[in-house]
């Protein structure tokens, strides 16, 4: 008798997030940190994607008292990292053409968090014309895009063309799927995360990508199972469930519970882990990220849910 | 002759016949292809299991190519069965049964039906002075050889989950219909979780009773590719006509994971099913390229490829 799916995929984001929850303090901004950021993507980037993590828990809504309550506190600690947003104000002050304070707000507003100065700087920088017009990788600019949707700030007359944004990206073109590499894969699950909003609006991928990640995504998540590249596995996993009809094969979910260390753990790849725990912290924090947003996703698809936000704003 | 030492002279010679074949296939052909390949060989008895290794594909140049097939042809192949007999019984399908022989048993009987479609009106093939010359060759009496016989096997690979058996069945909006549902999604995961091979715990006859996960399903179905030609029909080509979605993702998977072989055969099931007017998941022009120019070449993956391309009327390679 095999587990369902739902079964797993809570078991696997729980402990996910409950080792995120652990560990969390290693991740904190060293005390000499300024809106400059030497090295964004040290800490933090993954402190905003655990941020995302969390908030996608208690926009789901489909876990336990404990998780709920831990998601909160783990976007709690990062939102105080952030200096409750004063922190990203500052950065936005000082590079006004930067996207990254947006991004990183967006998750926090999901739960409800705000700045308001902030917030009306943001106002004012995403609708320039010289801003929308920095120069991106085309998943980059739907993650904007996406960004500026979930905060708010794209009503009429700055409302995004969305189709010409999907056209534009690697999945747009609906290519081979025989030939793709490491960093196109992760540009294709990018994609579809900004296009549907993690899910949560599974018609912003259109009838033919819907159909086109449906044919090949079993084949996807196959050969990088085989190579044991788990972080991509699994966002190629929460792409499943970002879909109309969802795929959330059971064989991967077990895949992925019988990967998953006992404290909760989830190692990137096949290379042996460290025993260092800051180590084992800083190498494997956005694999557990991904991996409670997946399994969080799922057990919410598989569940009935996943439409929350209107189809058109 | 050692074990080792015969097996290198049976893949060496079944390399100079799939080359023959791909080269008459090309229009590049002398008489007698077959009869020639064996007359010329150093080793005969090689060349003779080179027959059974390269098998009906021989037949290819005869059934898409402009080559005639001549009596001294079908002589080579009637010898090639006395020497190397098919099992008087069909061996069971698995997973009852082991898989190698059952694929054996069903190429053999593509060559045995190829074989007695192009010597049918006039009966066995006659002894010419060609099986004459064999005879003195091989030692064997071809005045002898009467027609091929090779029991048709029992079943086909069965692919596990139903609905990649619909999807882009027959074509049509229903088809297209069915291949909106994403195979395995959570609706069915009981089913899938059961053969999905990662769950590799349980033996593999087992999982195999609830049928193949596409990967392995396609992996079958390509050692059954030369069952992929015009004028066979039978169990494992309803099973491909049933399954094109499942036959893509196989062949795409097959190309990433670099195993070029298996992609080459999976295309061929593809180009056969391209050419019966069946809608597929995938471009295969694109496809059957890449695989000739990064496929790594050798005249098997070439021999697949050309067949491919001539089941889909595609301008041969340069």
């Amino acid at each position: 008798m095999t587990a369902s799916v739902t079964q797993t995929a809570h078991q696997v984001s729980s402990k996910a997030l409950a080792w995120l929850h652990t560990h969390h303090q290693r991740g904190a901004l060293p005390d000499d940190t300024t809106a400059d950021l030497g090295d964004p993507n040290s800490v933090y980037k993954p402190l905003g994607e655990t941020a995302l993590a969390g908030t996608l828990v208690l926009r789901e809504a489909a876990t336990g008292t404990t998780e709920l309550r831990v998601a909160r506190e783990l976007i709690d600690y990062c939102w105080r990292q952030f200096g409750e947003g004063a922190m990203l104000y500052e950065r936005l002050l000082r590079y006004p053409m930067m996207s990254d304070p947006l991004e990183t707000y967006s998750h926090f507003t999901r739960v409800g968090y705000r700045h308001e100065p902030l917030e009306r700087l943001l106002a004012h920088t995403t609708r320039l014309r010289t801003v929308r017009g920095v120069e991106q990788v085309p998943n980059r600019k739907l993650a904007v895009a996406n960004a500026t949707r979930v905060v708010g700030l794209d009503a009429e007359p700055h409302a995004y063309d969305w189709d010409e944004l999907a056209r534009a990206t690697w999945l747009g073109g609906t290519p081979e799927p025989w030939l793709i590499d490491w960093m196109t894969g992760y540009s294709l699950t990018h994609a579809v995360f900004h296009l549907t909003d993690w899910g949560a609006r599974p018609n912003g991928l259109s009838h033919e990508l819907t159909e086109y990640v449906s044919t090949w995504l079993p084949v996807w998540i196959d050969i990088w199972a085989e190579i044991e590249q788990w972080d991509l596995v699994a966002e190629l996993m929460i792409v499943g469930c970002c879909l109309e009809r969802p795929y959330c094969d059971a064989a991967d979910w077990e895949l992925l519970a019988r990967v998953q260390h006992a404290d909760g753990l989830m190692p990137r790849d096949g290379d042996p882990v460290s025993d260092d725990p800051d180590e084992r912290f800083e190498h494997h924090q956005h694999t557990a990220v991904v991996a409670a947003v997946a399994g969080t996703l799922a057990v919410s698809r598989t569940l009935g849910g996943g439409q929350h936000a209107p189809a058109d704003r | 002759m050692s074990p080792d030492r015969s097996q290198t002279a049976y893949a060496e010679s079944a390399a100079d016949l799939a080359r023959r074949v791909l080269g008459a296939l090309k229009g590049a052909g002398g008489t007698a292809l077959v009869a020639e390949h064996v007359e010329r060989a150093d080793d005969p008895k090689a060349a003779l299991a080179a027959l059974r290794v390269v098998g009906a594909d021989t037949f290819a140049p005869f059934l898409l190519g402009d080559s005639v097939f001549h009596p001294q042809d079908a002589a080579a192949f009637a010898t090639s069965f006395t020497i190397f007999p098919p099992p008087v019984t069909s061996p069971t399908p698995p997973p009852a049964g082991p898989a190698e022989p059952w694929v054996v048993a069903w190429r053999d009987w593509a060559m045995a039906e190829l074989l007695g479609r192009f010597t049918a009106p006039e009966g066995p093939a006659p002894a010419g002075s060609a099986a004459a010359g064999l005879a003195e060759l091989t030692g064997i009496d071809t005045a002898e050889v009467t027609g091929v016989r090779a029991p048709q096997p029992q079943g086909a690979p069965l692919l596990a989950d139903d609905r990649l058996r619909a999807a882009y069945g027959a074509g049509g909006p229903r088809a297209r219909e069915a291949v909106r549902v994403p195979e395995g999604s959570y609706a069915a995961d009981r089913l899938h979780a059961t053969d999905a091979g990662y769950a590799a715990d349980a033996p593999a006859s087992a999982a195999e009773a609830a049928g193949l996960d596409w990967q392995r399903w396609s992996v079958r179905m390509g050692q059954l590719s030369p069952l992929a030609l015009p004028g066979l029909d039978g169990p494992v080509h309803r099973a491909a006509r049933g399954a094109p979605l499942a036959l893509a993702r196989g062949a795409s998977r097959a190309l990433l994971r670099r195993d070029h072989p298996t992609a080459a055969r999976i295309v061929r099931w593809l180009a056969f099913l391209g050419s019966d007017g069946v809608p597929l998941p995938l471009e295969l022009p694109p496809l059957i390229e890449h695989l000739e120019l990064l496929g790594g070449g050798g005249p098997r993956i070439a021999l697949d490829l050309a067949i491919a391309r001539r089941l889909l009327a595609l301008e041969p390679s340069a």
